[in-house]
């Protein structure tokens, strides 16, 4: 059976074979984006079938002993279904609200929006997407009318001349990914990495700059000055492609190198050679991932490399351009169909009255009963349990107490619920907070689509009988659907039939899309496999220069926090780690404290054993790891388990509502 | 509330996009450019049409405007024209004017600059040397600080015969101690500029420029760049408290409440700065302040670059004259000297020359304060050395991707028996190379 891997946004294709009662992982060479290729979290992806810690039964928190016990599917439904409709009837109907996730299928995430409007009636759903490529969607947006995440395949990577990865750490994130990178290298291509560890991605790079963490905004700046000066930009492109170009001419022209230099810790001669490098350069492609856009300024830190690449004329030229490495394995697909608070299916925006007709028009309602734009994710977490926030949250695919910034916060929001509802496959950390449990099928066990990080709508198709006791989580929603009085769909594929028709017209339109088109050809691009040759989605056709200033960290370093603290992820883990921590053949040694030599000695930290990372939110202990890839004033703490984002900023960026994960003050003990 | 900004440099650029209802006046007829880059049009790396510097559209900008009086009781400035402009607040941000040597010969009998004498401080003095350069063979600049070294690289870089003169004992002497200004010394000569320290020019005749050394320099330029002094005349003449420059406080305020000034024309304690980044800062520092944010200014942390195409320099502070340990490194073999001045643990001033490879980590440091461990000073004026290259222990992790160590691969007869056992290369495919390596070293010789 052909399908793709549970995990991150590059959706590897794998065929899953039984032999004999087990299920094994086999490559599918033929599928273009990895061509075989897969990392040990993919090669061990059956790993949590038949696992020991699946849930398979409904779970009840008792009100006598406040336990979780087993229920009957329809007992817990009707339960949940009474107490949504109890504090709707009290509260209003924002007093219930939903939670997503960027793993869920197209499926899950448009019956999710819908569940929320039309059975529900609330405006409270957001997802954990947010926390992922949000600022690059709204740059993206911005910028060119239109957010993919890669406007181009993949593979054309391979192509380009200079290849700039900013805050990207694909070679550990999304392994096979760096195939590309290598083949580049081969043709003779440069590839240019930016960021604050001199990660395995770095070391397969020909430079590599280490900005102190939340600068690279600035360094954007500074190489536009130095483009602009050495007359490297493509006025022709520039006149015939955009709008905005002498805001930002004028902007940058007070960004000189060494003042460049003195605020991101990157050498004016590094700074330099990078800008000669571009300029020379026939072919440019400037990609961002989290550590470029996951700070309260990541969305004017991506316009403002969009902007280098403008000036270089590069969006829309073959092999060249700007895009943005999704992280989560349906990343780009779940921002799409409605699970985000500001938008309806196909990419339309909530308050637009003519996408609200169209779309109540599918679902059969009236467009004044949808509601409007809601919370976003943090901000609906931070307002749950309080005066006039919402009273119940409906989780599908998220583990919020590891993975929501200012945890400690977040966890005693959700504390303060009438109402928690999980539905996941084993029991998170969240699902254990949870009032009710809803065991739900894993990946190999439901089919669905997923969007790649290229815009490629890929089929993960059931390989298995899920076991008993479980359901799919379009199950799930039909059920809570069906007892608030509507009738959903659980069959994956009428359901991406009806998103289908829901799209059409959209931004992102998956009409012509069929299941049937995407097993027979390798998936299928919404909007045609590479876009912006002739124009870009604005209304004049134009590309959007945004004229951006530097702010910097929402939280400096001072003499009590004098560090900066940035967070990432390890190979052998995804995400909040609720399922690769329970795979037995994925090493799990627990968080760890990176530090450079320098940083050690002064502390009096030794490797391997324990330090004390503190930041004004919360404090972690973990051993030490003493490397000398990272920048001596920074340290660096994997987010897959409980504890890093304990320790994070939850300033959110003013557009994208993306929290600052990947810069706050922190101080270290030994 | 009307805030007029005296001169539209980089700092009153900088104000003026921070602040609502300003207006500028500028004496010059070009609106707001980032002077720093004069060194490097000239050199020609850097677009003249890009020094252009933003200004909002609400902004007032008058150009061509001299200011010749202040009146402080009516709250208005007054033009060359006689023309009046009402003030809330006043912002002097006037600059330096650049001090005239004393050299015979430089004004000619008409009281006009001999006209191989150039300055080199407005855009306009940039142009006017610009196109003297293609006419020149060979150019004196005089004057070894920061603008001269950057003036004479720009113009040796142009294909210019250049001389250096400075009438210290060595370059950058108001910045560094004199082995690193020898070292600079030998830099530039390696670049085919020669460098007269402890000579001062005297007269400019017809032969060329006479120093007091009993040398003749022939030269069809002579780059004027010793020095300027804040301009003050304004100031005084309105009554401000002016010592070297318009004294100002912590909220860089004049003696007059409704005066503020900025940039080189200001004095806060002892410090007259003279040069862009702190007047950059200050700018930035007084528009927050100005709409009632809570910040003090507590002097420049200052960060002095030689921008100049293969001279590498930075001086963090005033390292000859800050107290502290001195910790330092000088290599005048490879013509490296790189010094820190430590203070409880705090980097206080630093002098950095050929050798910039640690300098995005010290001035980090320095801005910051942070307070560093013994061993630290010492560390960061040491360079990294390379790993040697060792044979990979049997429990390291080769493949990453599929956690296989290089003792599984050692065991396989070929990369075919890699691959398939143990899934080794079928990642990111990054661990092909060691793994070919290995399954060799692994094989019965």
């Amino acid at each position: 059976m052909k399908t793709h891997c549970p995990y991150c946004s590059l959706q590897c294709g794998m065929t899953l074979a039984r032999e004999g009662r087990a299920l094994e992982v086999q490559p599918w060479p033929e599928f273009p984006v990895n061509e075989g290729a897969l990392c040990r979290k993919g090669w061990t992806a059956t790993g949590l079938r038949g696992h020991r810690e699946r849930l398979t039964t409904p779970l009840v928190r008792d009100r006598a002993t406040g336990e979780l016990r087993a229920a009957e599917w329809d007992e817990a439904l009707d339960l949940v279904a009474a107490r949504l409709r109890k504090l709707r009837a009290s509260y209003g109907a924002d007093a219930v609200a939903v939670f997503g996730g960027g793993g869920l299928t197209n499926e899950k995430a448009y019956q999710l929006g819908k569940l929320a409007r039309v059975a529900l009636g609330t405006s409270q759903i957001d997802y954990n997407g947010r926390w992922c490529m949000s600022s690059a969607a709204s740059a993206s947006n911005r910028a060119f009318g239109i957010d993919r995440g890669l406007p181009f395949p993949l593979v054309d990577v391979e192509r380009t001349d200079v290849l700039v990865l900013v805050g990207s750490n694909l070679a550990e994130t999304m392994p096979p990914a760096a195939r590309h990178l290598d083949r580049l290298r081969e043709n003779g291509g440069h590839v240019v990495v930016i960021d604050p560890r001199r990660t395995p991605t770095a070391e397969r790079a020909d430079t590599f700059l280490q900005p102190v963490p939340g600068t690279d905004l600035p360094l954007a700046l500074g190489l536009l000055h130095l483009l602009d000066g050495m007359g490297a930009v493509d006025e022709e492109y520039v006149a015939a492609r955009t709008v905005g170009w002498p805001d930002v001419r004028r902007a940058v022209a007070s960004w000189w190198p060494e003042r460049v230099e003195r605020v991101t810790g990157v050498p004016a001669a590094e700074l330099r050679a990078l800008a000669t490098l571009l300029a020379g350069a026939g072919k440019v492609m400037v990609l961002t991932a989290r550590g470029a856009e996951q700070h309260a300024q990541g969305t004017d830190t991506v316009l403002a490399w969009i902007d280098v690449a403008l000036a270089l004329g590069m969006p829309g030229r073959p092999h060249a351009g700007y895009g943005c490495l999704t992280g989560q394995g349906n990343g780009q697909g779940g921002r799409e169909h409605g699970q985000k608070a500001d938008q309806l299916p196909g990419y339309r925006m909530i308050d637009d009255p003519a996408g609200r007709a169209h779309v109540a028009g599918v679902w059969g309602v009236d467009p004044d009963s949808l509601p409007g734009p809601g919370r976003s994710a943090y901000e609906l977490l931070d307002a749950l349990g309080t005066d006039g926030g919402p009273k119940a949250l409906l989780v599908f695919g998220s583990n919020i107490v590891v993975s929501a910034p200012n945890a400690t916060h977040v966890a005693g929001r959700l504390a303060d619920l009438d109402l928690l509802v999980v539905a996941d496959l084993v029991m998170s950390e969240t699902a254990a907070l949870a009032d009710v449990v809803l065991p739900v099928t894993q990946w190999a066990e439901e089919t669905g689509t997923m969007t790649n990080l290229e815009g490629r709508v890929v089929l993960r198709q059931q390989a298995v009988a899920p076991p008993a006791g479980v359901r799919s989580d379009l199950e799930v929603v039909a059920g809570l659907a069906e007892r608030l009085g509507h009738d959903f769909s659980a069959d994956p594929e009428e359901v991406f039939t009806e998103l289908g028709r829901a799209s059409a017209g959209g931004r992102a339109d998956y009409s012509g899309i069929t299941y049937d088109r995407i097993r027979e050809e390798h998936g299928v691009f919404w909007g045609g496999a590479r876009l912006f040759a002739e124009s870009f989605a604005h209304e004049d056709g134009r590309a959007r220069f945004v004229a951006v200033e530097h702010r910097g960290p929402a939280e400096p370093v001072d003499a009590a926090y004098p560090l900066h603290l940035t967070t990432g992820r390890v190979l052998a883990q995804y995400q909040s780690g609720a399922q690769t921590r329970r795979i037995a053949d994925l090493p799990d040694a627990g968080p760890y404290v990176e530090l450079h030599p320098m940083l050690a000695r002064r502390i009096g930290a030794r490797d391997g054993e324990p330090v004390v990372v503190a930041t004004r939110r919360g404090e972690l202990k973990a051993p030490a790891r003493v490397v000398d890839t990272i920048r001596p004033d920074t340290v660096f703490v994997p987010f897959h388990w409980v504890g890093a984002n304990r320790l994070t900023n939850d300033a959110l960026d003013p557009a994208s509502r993306m929290p600052e994960f990947k810069v706050c003050a922190a101080a270290v003990t030994a | 509330m009307r805030t007029v900004v005296v001169g539209a440099g980089l700092a009153a650029a900088r104000l003026a996009q921070e602040l609502s209802d300003v207006t500028v006046l500028g004496d010059e007829p070009h609106p707001p450019y980032n002077r720093i880059l004069l060194s490097a049009v000239l050199e020609g790396t850097h677009d003249p049409a890009a020094l252009r510097m933003p200004v909002p559209a609400s902004v007032d900008l008058r150009l061509d405007a001299r200011v010749v009086e202040i009146h402080r009781e009516d709250r208005e400035v007054e033009l060359a024209d006689r023309s009046r402009v009402p003030y809330d607040r006043l912002v002097l941000a006037t600059g330096s004017i650049p001090t005239l040597p004393p050299i015979r010969g430089l004004v000619r009998l008409d009281g006009r600059l001999d006209e191989r004498v150039h300055a080199f401080r407005t855009l306009e003095d940039c142009r006017r040397l610009d196109a003297a350069v293609p006419h020149a063979r060979n150019a004196v600049v005089v004057g070894g600080g920061l603008l001269g070294l950057q003036v004479a690289r720009a113009l040796a870089v142009r294909g210019l015969a250049t001389e250096v003169v400075e009438g210290g004992e060595h370059l950058l002497r108001s910045q560094v101690d004199a082995r690193a200004g020898a070292i600079l010394a030998r830099y530039l000569t390696r670049l085919g500029t020669a460098v007269y320290t402890g000579a001062r020019a005297t007269r400019l005749t017809g032969a060329g420029l006479v120093l007091d050394n009993g040398c003749t320099l022939d030269t069809d330029l002579v780059v004027l760049t010793a020095g300027g002094r804040p301009s003050t005349a304004l100031a005084r003449r309105a009554g401000l408290e002016v010592r070297r420059g318009i004294v100002v406080d912590h909220h860089l305020r004049t003696s007059d409440e409704h005066v503020h000034a900025i940039g080189d024309c200001a004095q806060h304690g002892d410090q007259v700065t003279g040069f862009v980044p702190p007047a950059w800062e200050q700018a930035g520092l007084l528009a927050r302040h100005l709409r009632g944010e809570d910040v003090a200014y507590d002097g420049a942390r200052t960060v002095a670059r030689l921008r100049a195409t293969d001279l590498d320099v930075a001086v963090l502070g005033d390292p000859e004259r800050a107290a502290g340990q001195v910790v330092e490194v000088s290599n005048p073999v490879t013509g490296t000297h790189r010094k820190l001045v430590v203070r409880d643990g705090v980097i206080v001033a630093a002098t950095l020359v050929g050798d910039l490879s640690r300098i995005g980590l010290i001035t980090q440091h320095y801005d910051r304060a942070t307070v560093l461990g013994r061993h630290e000073p010492g560390e960061l004026l040491t360079n990294d050395r390379p790993a040697p290259p060792v044979a990979l222990p049997d429990d390291a992790e080769v493949c990453a991707c599929a956690g296989v160590s290089a003792g599984r691969i050692r065991a396989c007869a070929s990369v075919d028996e890699a691959r398939d056992t143990t899934r080794a290369t079928t990642g990111c495919g990054g661990c092909t190379s060691a793994v070919r390596q290995l399954v060799l070293e692994g094989a019965p010789v």
